[in-house]
C-alpha cells in the first residue's frame, strides 16, 4: 500500500512539471499510467472520474483526485492531489515574480508565445487522445463534435452542455 | 497574471491561487488560497465516488456518465481551439502544435519527451516573432 502511494505520489509529481496547458493537457498521460501500466482503474472506470470530475463544481485536477481515492481511499486523494499541485505551485511561486518584474518585455513575451503554444498543442493532443479513448459510439464522437460547434458558435455556459449530454446518456443514445 | 497561469505548467486554478494569495500573504496567503479552492470540491468529488462505487452498475448511471464525459472532451478541445488564437496571429507558430500534437498523438511519446522536442522549436519561433 505504501509503495502504491509512493509510486502514485512521485510518478503525478513528475506529471505537474510537464502538464503546459493544465490537467487536461496530462489526461491521455494520465490515463496510460492508471489504466496501461499500473492497472489501478479499467477503461471504462477512467471515462466516469473524467466525467464526475467534468460535471462536480470545482479545479479539472479531480479526476486525479478521484484515481488517488480509488487506489488508496481518502489518503489516496489526498495524496494524489498533493502531488499534481505541489512541484507547479513551487515553481509559479517563485517564477511570478521574475517573470512579472522582467524589465526586458521581450523576454517576457517570448516565454509567454512559447509556453502558450505548447500548451495549446498539448491540450488538442489531449483532447484527441482521451476522445480515442473514451467515446466508444460514433454517438459519442458526434456529441464531442457537437460539443466544440456549440462552443464556437454560442455563448452558451459549458454546464449546460453537460446537462444535455447527460439526458443524451441516460435516454441511451451515447 | 492570469495568463501566466494559464501557460506555465500544472492545475491552472491552483497556480491562480498561488500567486494571488502570495500576493496577500506570502506563502501562508499561497497555502490558504490552494486549501481554500480545493478542500471542498475534493470532498464532494470523494462523496460522488463513493456513490459512483454504489451505483455504478446501473445502466442510467453508466449512460448519464458517457454522456457527460463525450461532452467533457468536446470542452476540452474547444479550450484548446479558443487558446489558439494567439498562434493564429503567427501562423508559424502552428508548426509547433502541429509538432507536438504529432509526438503525442501519433508517436505516442511520453509527456516530458513531447516537451522536450518541442520547446526548443516553441522558444526559437516565440523568439522570432518578438524579433521580426
Amino acid at each position: 500500500m505504501i509503495s502504491t502511494l509512493l509510486s502514485l505520489f512521485l510518478k503525478l509529481s513528475a506529471f505537474s512539471v510537464v502538464a503546459f496547458g493544465g490537467i487536461n493537457a496530462i489526461l491521455p498521460a494520465l490515463y496510460d499510467l492508471s489504466v496501461n501500466q499500473e492497472h489501478w482503474i479499467n477503461s471504462q472506470t477512467f471515462g466516469d472520474y473524467f466525467a464526475i470530475a467534468q460535471a462536480a463544481p470545482g479545479p479539472n485536477l479531480m479526476t486525479v483526485t478521484l484515481i488517488g481515492w480509488n487506489v488508496g481511499g481518502v489518503l489516496g486523494a489526498a495524496v494524489a492531489t498533493l502531488a499534481i499541485a505541489w512541484p507547479s505551485s513551487i515553481m509559479i511561486y517563485f517564477l511570478q515574480r521574475t517573470i512579472l518584474n522582467m524589465q526586458d518585455k521581450k523576454k517576457q513575451l517570448i516565454i509567454q508565445y512559447a509556453a502558450g503554444a505548447l500548451a495549446v498543442g498539448l491540450v488538442l493532443a489531449a483532447a484527441w487522445g482521451i476522445a480515442v479513448q473514451i467515446n466508444h459510439s460514433l454517438a459519442a464522437h458526434l456529441l464531442t463534435i457537437g460539443t466544440i460547434a456549440v462552443t464556437f458558435f454560442t455563448r452558451w455556459h459549458p454546464l449546460y452542455l453537460i446537462i444535455i449530454g447527460g439526458v443524451l446518456g441516460v435516454l441511451g443514445f451515447i | 497574471m492570469l495568463g501566466i497561469c494559464q501557460i506555465v505548467p500544472g492545475p491552472n486554478i491552483v497556480n491562480l491561487a498561488v500567486c494571488v494569495g502570495s500576493r496577500f500573504a506570502g506563502v501562508a496567503g499561497a497555502f490558504a488560497a490552494v486549501l481554500g479552492l480545493t478542500l471542498g470540491p475534493v470532498a464532494l468529488v470523494i462523496l460522488l465516488g463513493v456513490l459512483y462505487e454504489h451505483y455504478s452498475y446501473m445502466p442510467i448511471v453508466q449512460g448519464l456518465l458517457r454522456g457527460i464525459s463525450a461532452v467533457g472532451v468536446g470542452l476540452i478541445a474547444s479550450t484548446g481551439f479558443k487558446m489558439m488564437r494567439t498562434e493564429l496571429k503567427y501562423p508559424p507558430m502552428l508548426a509547433v502544435i502541429i509538432l507536438t500534437v504529432l509526438a503525442a498523438s501519433y508517436f505516442h511519446l511520453g509527456l516530458g519527451w513531447v516537451v522536450l522536442l518541442t520547446s526548443p522549436l516553441a522558444f526559437l519561433l516565440a523568439w522570432k516573432r518578438v524579433k521580426g
